[in-house]
């Protein structure tokens, strides 16, 4: 949703003039051009776009795992621009939380380790009212000692969601996060996420290709070379498909 | 496969660059060694052979040619003429020494004269300056020895010995001074073969006939043993002087070359840590190929293609590393002799020598040893499962369980070896103790793997306490125990044989120390052998001695020789020295030594009666243990005894403070010496008995420690070798990590404490063991002695600890730091 108009304090996440470019010369690519975007708090958002539109990249700067060459971010009031690493790690630690598309736990851990990770890295202790609550929501109470490997793909990405939820964070960024499940679980997970920004009223940002995944948010913004071209409030599969459709032309 | 091995090694050469280095690093030292022993035999033959090196044959009587000879050929110059008289012989001389001395205006110098003839070789000298001698009364001296003397061509010098009255020589010519160790000590002249015939008074021999001919060695030494035939001269050997040489140094180095086998030993130590360093790089390589090698399995490749694939990797990578290593030990040695030249002038003889089996050897073990221990990893990758290409690979950890046998076997060696060491230590029985260790020890490597993981991740949770990051580190740790046991176990091996030398050096020295303590009942003794002292003087030189520092006490004594009757019909003769008992008190150790009047201590032997006639005196005995030359009783005593003439002499006895360190003795005995004018090689007693054993161990333990320096190096390159390949394999694991809000900082420290945990457990089993196996071999080579005394180096020990945990800090700088700089994204992003 890019909501320019709404007064800037409702934004979890906001962005202005970012840009990005890989490589030189011949090999330059822009894969961020001059992007002003911002999310309301408590809301679902899809970013959608062809490949190499630049979903990733954005995603990745606007959670302050990659750097943008120019422009500002911001969250928590924080422009992380601004930031020194170890201070935008804390950002990472405290405000931010990520379900990848795999590998997204560490394996040596247990399923509980994992998930309380970010708080033990900031040495701190967990609301256990908080996390029962998750847990409960996930359903992942009987599978809290396993280790990683011991977890199908499906209870992997809820362990992982479970974690983003948390630190209960400003935003939590998802890139493909059910790219590799099959669609029953895929699902599961994503109505999860749903269920959080209604319920909880979490910020999520998702990457995803797959409309029936768009169709859970609230919004879908649609992205093609580097640039935000449009959104869709209200997404269902048969508009966003449309959508996907007409871009690519 | 040799095209896959090659793209392999130029694709992961950057992970082969420690295993390379680990290998140059063990084949350099078996090199060094070698070539040590090569180079060894070329000095000595440079020097030994000096006198003859350009000459073709040597001719000798040789006890072996004869055997149950009463005696030997004493050679003349009149042999001499006859060997010159043969018709193929060009150039003969004698090599002959007449020891005398050398007086010149000041002073008084050792001379060695030996005949010479400027037609006939020059004894094998050459001259420098001046000209040969002719006149009965010239001579030329060496160049070295002339400098030292100060004296020049044109210069009279004194010549004598016990042969001849003192003769005045003209110096006419400097010669070069020899390098043959035997000879070099005394000044060289040379004089005239007819005026040494003289110098030397007959006395002197004619040890070597050295010839220089026309024709071939051959037929010069088929004439020289016929003309040795018709002389009835059955025991002249004639042998070329390049076997002639080689019989020398054979005699000098007492035909085995023990210091070459002793390097050996640590050579093989050090390829034994190798050998672990690089089962463990192949294994970790090979685990992070999984995939590739699995996919190879499914396009089509046979068990035995993957394995030789390994294989010549680990050939070529052997060749390589092993042609460094001997390039590196050679470029040591030339530095090494080089410096030696520079430093040592006098050693310019010293020679860097190569054989080219000491070059092919090392290699040769070298790429046999990569190959070898290679090959464990290899027949795993060999094993692996065409689908473990589709498998994911980030399991938890992986299940290495240790082979049944060598479970068993393991805890058999343990069992015999322990049995064998224990009875050994008990017994005082060093081979049968030295035998248990090298059952033993191995044995305990074999079972690492049952206590080397949990060893490491019981301390690692213990360390890591609330720490997130550390919890984790002590995780990765034991991640993969059994690359983990490899890495620990190649550093285990060296800080055991470090700690145990330090352990057992410090308890010889310690044990040692007692029992000179116990024996010798004085701390220090100055005989005057050579000179008479009169009161006065010893009375002045007490008080000079007294009042150094460091020195507590001091008395004098007089030695004498006097009829002892103990009662059996025999009348011999020993030694009594007298002491004044109260000032005696106070320099004695043992207060027991101290006579009362009419009474002697008896030191040498212990006669049953209790009374002894001594010196025409009825005198009480009392008995000791302690080491001195002479029975001790007071001087009143001494004065009523009928004491021999001949062989008096008078002495000084010194106490030393009790925390005089072995420098500081060395100091007294210096100082000790400069004031009574004895050298202070004749000084002994009890504390300079103990700083000499000291300084001997602590030599002997610096260079063993040294030697096994290199292995623990290696073993430390390992370390860092399996973390930085560890690290690279949880690239993306990291990377999240980082994503979820580790720091850089806290991430290095993740990776340094694992590096820690891996090096510090593995020091600190070693050093267990290392005391374990040092006590029970002190306790074994030394028991006999008497008894022992305990101690163990805690510094040293602790410092070896810190060594080893700083060089793990050091190896995870550069992973940490690598890991660090990579972005999360881009870590996410690697397959
Ligand atoms: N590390 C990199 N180095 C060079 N170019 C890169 C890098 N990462 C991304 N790019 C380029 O930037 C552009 C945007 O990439 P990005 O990964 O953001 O696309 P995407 O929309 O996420 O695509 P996909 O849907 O395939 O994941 C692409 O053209 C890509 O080639
Ligand atoms: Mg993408």
């Amino acid at each position: 949703m890019t909501s320019e108009t709404l007064p800037k304090t409702e934004d979890a996440v906001a962005a202005r003039g970012l840009t990005k470019t890989y490589g030189h010369d011949s090999t330059r690519v822009e894969a961020l051009r001059d992007v002003n975007v911002s999310f309301e708090r408590s809301r679902f958002t899809a970013i959608m776009g062809p490949s190499g539109s630049g979903k990733s990249t954005l995603m990745h700067c606007l959670a302050g795992l990659d750097t943008a060459d120019s422009g500002e971010i911001i969250i928590g009031g924080k422009n992380l621009l601004e930031l020194s690493d170890d201070q935008l790690t804390e950002m990472r630690r405290e405000q931010i939380g990520f379900v990848f598309q795999s590998f997204n736990l560490v394996p040596t851990i247990t399923a509980k380790d994992n998930i309380l990770l970010p708080l033990s890295l900031a040495g701190k202790k967990h609301d256990r009212d908080w996390f029962n609550t998750v847990i409960q929501a996930l359903g992942l109470g009987d599978r809290l000692n396993h280790k990683p490997h011991e977890l199908s793909g499906g209870q992997q990405q809820r362990v992982a969601v479970a974690r983003a939820l948390l630190t209960r964070p400003e935003v939590v960024f998802g890139d493909e996060p059910t790219g590799n499940l099959d669609s029953r679980t895929g699902a599961e997970v994503l109505s999860l996420m749903r269920t959080s920004t209604r319920e909880m009223g979490q910020t999520i940002i998702m990457v995803t290709h797959d409309p029936v995944a768009a169709s859970y948010a609230d919004n879908v913004l649609l992205m093609k070379d580097g640039t935000i071209v449009g959104s869709i409030q209200e997404p269902t599969v048969a508009t966003v498909t449309e959508a996907l459709a007409s871009l690519a032309e | 496969m040799l095209h896959v091995a090659l793209s392999n090694i130029k694709t992961y050469a950057r992970r082969y660059i420690a295993v390379i280095l680990a290998v140059a690093i063990g084949t350099a030292f078996l090199a060094a060694t070698l070539s040590v022993n090569s180079s060894t035999q070329a000095t000595l033959k440079n020097s030994l052979g000096d006198a003859y090196k350009n000459a073709d044959l040597v001719a000798y009587p040789d006890w072996d040619l004869v055997p149950g000879a009463e005696e030997l050929t004493e050679l003349g110059l009149k042999d001499i003429a006859d060997v010159r008289n043969l018709p193929e012989v060009s150039t003969a001389y004698g090599l002959a020494y007449a020891d005398g001395l050398l007086r010149t205006a000041d002073n008084s110098y050792g001379v060695s004269a030996q005949p010479v003839d400027p037609d006939q070789g020059l004894g094998g000298m050459e001259l420098i300056e001046g000209r040969a001698p002719q006149g009965s009364n010239e001579i030329i001296i060496d160049a070295s020895h002339a400098e030292e003397m100060g004296v020049s061509i044109g210069d009279v010098v004194a010549l004598e010995n016990g042969a001849i009255s003192p003769a005045n020589y003209n110096i006419v010519g400097i010669q070069r001074s020899t390098t043959n160790p035997r000879t070099s000590a005394y000044a060289l002249a040379g004089m005239s073969e007819k005026a040494w015939q003289h110098f030397s008074g007959g006395q002197a021999l004619i040890t070597e006939i050295v010839v220089n001919g026309d024709g071939s060695d051959e037929s010069l030494k088929a004439e020289l043993e016929k003309l040795f035939a018709g002389k009835k001269m059955a025991d002249m050997a004639v042998v070329t002087a390049d076997e002639k040489v080689l019989n020398e140094v054979a005699q000098f180095t007492g035909g085995t070359d023990q210091l070459s086998v002793i390097l050996l030993v640590f050579a093989l130590i050090a390829l034994v840590v190798t050998g672990l360093v690089v089962v463990n790089t192949f294994a970790v390589v090979i685990a992070q190929r999984t995939r590739e090698l699995a996919l190879l399995r499914i396009l089509g490749a046979k068990r035995k293609q993957i394995r030789s694939s390994v294989l010549i990797e680990a050939l070529l990578i052997g060749i390589l590393a092993s042609i460094l290593g001997v390039l590196l030990a050679v470029a040591l040695m030339a530095g090494l002799i080089q410096l030696l030249h520079v430093m040592v002038p006098e050693m310019s003889y010293a020679a860097l020598a190569l054989t080219p089996q000491g070059l092919a050897i090392p290699i040769l073990v070298g790429v046999l040893m990569t190959v070898v221990a290679a090959s464990l990893p290899a027949r795993r990758a060999m094993k692996l499962a065409p689908l473990a290409a589709l498998r994911p690979f980030d399991a938890a950890s992986v299940k290495n369980r240790a082979g049944k046998a060598r479970i068993i076997f393991g805890s058999l060696f343990v069992v015999a070896g322990a049995s064998l060491l224990a009875y050994g230590a008990i017994q005082g029985d060093l081979v049968v103790a030295f035998l248990g260790g090298l059952v033993s020890f191995p044995g305990i490597l074999m079972l690492a793997s049952l206590f080397v993981p949990s060893s490491v991740s019981g301390i690692g949770k213990a360390v890591a306490g609330k720490s997130t990051a550390g919890k984790l580190a002590a995780l990765n740790a034991v991640r993969n125990p059994g690359r983990t046991t490899a890495t620990a176990t190649a550093l285990l091996i060296g800080v055991t044989l470090v700690s145990m030398i330090m352990v057992g050096g410090q308890t010889a020295k310690a044990s040692l120390n007692n029992a000179v303590a116990a024996e010798f009942p004085v701390d220090m003794m100055v005989s005057f052998y050579d000179r008479q002292v009169s009161g006065a003087e010893t009375k002045s030189m007490l008080e000079q001695i007294n009042g150094v520092d460091g020195i507590t006490a001091s008395s004098s004594f007089n030695s004498g020789y006097a009829d002892v009757d103990m009662g059996t019909d025999e009348m011999f003769n020993a030694e009594v020295m007298s002491v004044d008992p109260t000032s005696f008190a106070d320099v004695a150790l043992d207060p027991n030594i101290v006579p009362a009047d009419g009474e002697i201590v008896y030191v040498l032997g212990s006669p049953e009666n209790p009374t002894v006639e001594v010196g025409g005196q009825t005198l009480a005995v009392k008995n000791s243990e302690a080491m001195l030359s002479g029975n001790i009783v007071t001087e009143q005593t001494f004065s009523k005894l009928e004491i021999d003439e001949a062989n008096q002499y008078s002495g000084i006895l010194i106490k030393v403070d009790s925390d005089v360190n072995a420098a500081g003795v060395n100091e007294l005995v210096t100082k000790v010496s400069a004031i009574t004018g004895v050298e202070s090689s004749m000084i002994n007693g009890g504390v300079v008995m103990k700083s000499m054993f000291s300084q001997i161990i602590d030599v002997l333990l610096m260079i063993v420690s040294a030697l096994l320096a290199v292995a623990v190096l290696i073993a430390l390159i390992g370390v860092a070798n399996t973390l930085s390949l560890s690290i690279l394999e949880r690239t993306r694991e990291n990377s999240l990590l980082r994503a979820l809000g580790l720091k850089k900082k806290q991430l290095r420290g993740m990776l340094a404490t694992e590096a820690v945990l891996i090096g510090g457990v593995a020091a600190l089993l070693g050093l267990v063991l290392g005391v374990a196996y040092g006590l029970l071999g002190a306790r074994s080579a030394l028991a006999s002695m008497g008894t022992m005394t305990y101690e163990i180096p805690w510094w040293q020990l602790a410092l070896v600890l810190l060594i080893s945990i700083v060089a793990a800090l050091l190896a995870s700088v550069t992973p940490g730091r690598r890991a660090a700089k990579l972005s999360p994204v881009e870590g996410l992003a690697v397959e």
